[in-house]
């Protein structure tokens, strides 16, 4: 594994690479040379720093068919249809822009 | 630094803050007597295993209760830590000492904010071997304060049999604070009761905080706001994650066959730039395949049932009790039962077809899908969060135009509002499916498969048309995907998803099919020519309508009233096209369909009659207005509240012209191949 850059902490590597557009947490992983897990753990502090906003994405509509759901109903309150359960989950992340940023 | 969900609280305000610390010396639930002995709180993260580790230690000497002036629970026990009692105190659950919850700010406020007498005498702070980066960034914070701290690691098991081993003693060198392995679930405690008991005799009295650890934040008096409050604070959570880094680094070994390394692999293949959409592809070929060939023989059986059996037993009924002829049994017999039992026919095929994209989404793959689609969206220059809404829109319209709202940005939202009618939806499969069997026989799979890559090449075209045009000022916006890892699905949950997703499916397209049916049969049963026709139905108010608008679609080669006429009806719902057909065609001539296959038989022919012999490119153009034109009224509706109506009547008007564009190309290029 290479080591962690002196300069800048794993916490504003990891920040860098989602806002250089790195497109998985895995390629975030190889580019930072950090272990996955510990990417995965600054994704969730900054989460919480409000760095950068996390939210789940259903690939497939619950509620199935298209005459299923002629009002949207089973969507979140964005419009989002609900995760079909509690197993895998697609999650899509943004980094938030500062204003002056 | 505190953080609240109203925003970051500034030093001087937290100070202000600063609660009057519960006391310890109440009798309340939840609360510690301090009667003498050492209080030792649990801290960690939630999910830990924090609480079982509390009532090991514990056992039925503890109460759970709210905390003084909270509603904050907290558990409080008694434990004989070797030859030592000590009261203990189950923290709420908490993931760093910035708290976003009531929960961690009374851990937080327990642990650093109150009067150092009042604080316990040692901190153990629960990490979980499975998750050891985000669960030590808590001990992290905690060792930057002047506490005296043990480090107890649960779920070491379950991290093994994920091929990763803790090394508790180079954690600890990494730390410089005991750490020691424990399983409450099997009662294994005894080695932290030595730890915690040789730490609370020993005089050194806090442990020593990290050489690059930031300096201890809560209850500084000095003022710091806005952008050098950020960043400080992102600052000092860099520092700890670099020491949760390093602990990581020098205690985690992983072993060559983790479920994970299997995972990756699969990844570099699934989430490929090139290799992953052709695996996209071969997977989603494999889905339909599979849908058209295992349901086709049941569907035919039912065919056979619901159109011989059932249909000749419902007139002999009527026959009987002296409706025999009557418009009761044209309603019935050839509107209802025809109509309602076409849908049910692909009862089968539904649930196979949604029983598979379940498995894809349960093992994790339908996630890997939204990788490639979104590289692909990308790659074309569109927003890449539209990939899920345009991916809700192949199970159907309506909540993906509602799914765009998840984009911040208003012409990406236009965009893709205007692009979801072009992804093809699980009631035009229905159409696909018996019209590719009529005619494509064992290709008809390919077929169905070939509409949907269409459908991804239409979105494209599409995307690309209007930003060259209409929206050529837009800006694009990168999305980062955490993907989870593949497992076995759960068959309880695939049934579960199935059902729910077929049910809803029969529920709202039974009644859109009767609605429609009712509405088709009294539209037929009102003649407005007198008898030139050469069919009955086509002198009626719907025939004449599909007639006058048939020669619009002559140009691609199925000018053809019946055609036309449930083209006009899929403009309404896409569910009601196979069976205003079978309605149509049964009123025309009710023998067709009173046994298997009538309904194909009777379409090839009239695709033959339109199509001037060339049947295959006619079908195809067919086929391919039909997933290009405008997929639902309730999808319109949708659209109306999203975008606006004059944006709504530009999409309905390009679904038309590209559709209509798109299937005259087909029909021109194909009669022209022999």
């Amino acid at each position: 594994m290479t080591p962690v850059p002196a300069t800048v902490g794993p916490l504003r590597a990891v920040l860098a690479e989602l806002d250089a557009g790195a497109p998985t947490l895995d390629d975030v992983a190889r580019r930072t040379g950090l272990d996955r897990d510990v990417v995965a753990a600054a994704v969730h502090q900054l989460v919480r720093l409000r760095r950068v906003t996390s939210s789940v994405l259903a690939t497939t509509c619950t509620d199935g068919g298209c005459g299923t759901c002629p009002a949207g109903n089973g969507c979140d309150a964005h419009g989002a249809p609900a995760p079909a359960g509690s197993r895998p989950v697609l999650v899509s992340l943004t980094v938030r822009r500062r204003p002056g940023a | 630094m505190a953080t609240t969900s109203a925003g970051p609280v500034t030093r001087d305000r937290a100070a202000a803050a600063r609660p009057s610390v519960p006391s310890c010396h109440g009798d309340a639930g939840g609360e510690v007597v301090r009667d003498g002995r050492p209080v030792v709180a649990l801290a960690g993260s939630p999910n830990v295993g924090k609480s079982s580790l509390f009532n090991a230690v514990t056992g039925a000497r503890r109460t759970v209760g709210n905390w003084a002036g909270t509603s904050v629970e907290v558990g409080t026990g008694a434990w004989r830590a070797g030859v030592l009692d000590v009261a203990v105190v189950d923290l709420p659950g908490a993931y760093s000492l910035d708290p976003l919850s009531p929960d961690e700010e009374l851990t937080r406020d327990l642990l650093v904010r109150a009067d150092p007498a009042e604080r316990p005498d040692l901190v153990v702070v629960v990490v979980s071997a499975t998750d050891l980066a985000r669960t030590l960034y808590l001990a992290a914070q905690v060792l930057e304060h002047p506490l005296r701290v043990v480090l107890a690691m649960t779920m070491g098991d379950v991290a093994a049999r994920r091929g990763i081993r803790v090394d508790t003693d180079a954690l600890a060198a990494a730390l410089g604070v005991p750490v020691v392995a424990v399983d409450p679930r099997r009662g294994t405690v005894t080695g932290l009761a030595e730890v915690v008991r040789t730490a609370l005799a020993a005089r050194q009295p806090v442990a020593a905080p990290p050489a690059d650890a930031p300096a201890a934040a809560a209850g500084s008096p000095e003022v710091v706001t806005g952008d050098a409050f950020d960043d400080e604070e992102l600052a000092a959570a860099d520092r700890r994650f670099a020491v949760v880094a390093r602990a990581v680094a020098a205690a985690t070994h992983r072993s060559g066959t983790a479920r994970t390394d299997w995972s990756d692999r699969v990844d570099r293949v699934a989430t490929h730039p090139v290799a992953g959409p052709v695996v996209f592809l071969a997977v989603m070929w494999a889905v339909f395949q599979l849908t058209t060939r295992v349901a086709a023989p049941v569907q035919d059986a039912l065919d056979g049932l619901l159109s011989g059996p059932v249909s000749g037993g419902l007139r002999a009924v009527l026959g009987a009790v002296g409706l025999g002829g009557s418009w009761v049994e044209g309603l019935l017999v050839d509107g209802l039962v025809a109509g309602v039992g076409m849908l049910l026919t692909f009862v089968p095929l539904m649930a196979i077809m949604f029983c598979l994209l379940a498995i894809l989404e349960d093992s994790g793959y339908l996630a890997r899908a939204a990788v490639v689609t979104d590289r692909l969206m990308r790659a074309v220059g569109l927003p890449g969060r539209a990939f899920l809404p345009l991916v809700v829109g192949f199970g159907c319209n309506v909540p993906a135009v509602s799914a765009t709202r998840v984009l911040p940005n208003a012409r990406q939202r236009l965009l893709t509002v205007l692009l979801v009618p072009f992804t093809s939806c699980s009631a035009r499969l229905t159409v696909y499916v018996l019209v590719s069997s009529a005619f494509f026989g064992k290709h008809a799979g390919d077929v169905v498969f070939g509409m949907y890559v269409l459908s991804i090449v239409l979105i494209i075209g599409a995307g690309l048309l209007l930003r060259s045009t209409l929206l050529r000022a837009m800006g694009t916006e990168d999305l980062v995907l955490d993907l989870p890892r593949y497992q076995l699905p759960m068959p309880r949950l695939l049934a579960a998803v199935t059902w729910m997703r077929l049910s809803a499916f029969l529920r709202t397209a039974g009644g859109i099919i009767v609605a429609t049916v009712v509405l088709v049969w009294a539209l037929s049963a009102v003649q407005v020519t007198s008898g030139r026709d050469a069919e009955p139905v086509q002198g009626s108010a719907y025939g004449q309508l599909a007639t006058a608008a048939a020669p619009v679609f002559s140009p691609a080669g199925f000018g053809d009233w019946h055609a036309t006429g449930a083209l006009l009806v899929g403009f309404v719902a896409k569910e009601a096209v196979v069976s205003s057909w079978a309605q149509t065609y049964a009123t025309q001539e009710p023998g067709d369909l009173h046994r298997p296959g009538g309904l194909g038989a009777s379409l090839r022919a009239d695709f033959e009659r339109s199509s001037g012999g060339h049947v295959t490119p006619a079908v195809l153009a067919f086929l391919v207005f039909l997933l290009g034109y405008t997929p639902c009224v309730a999808t319109l509706a949708a659209q109306r509240r999203e975008i606006g109506r004059r944006w709504t009547m530009i999409g309905v008007g390009l679904q038309f012209a590209l559709a209509w564009t798109v299937a005259v190309a087909v029909f021109q290029v194909g009669r022209l191949i022999p």
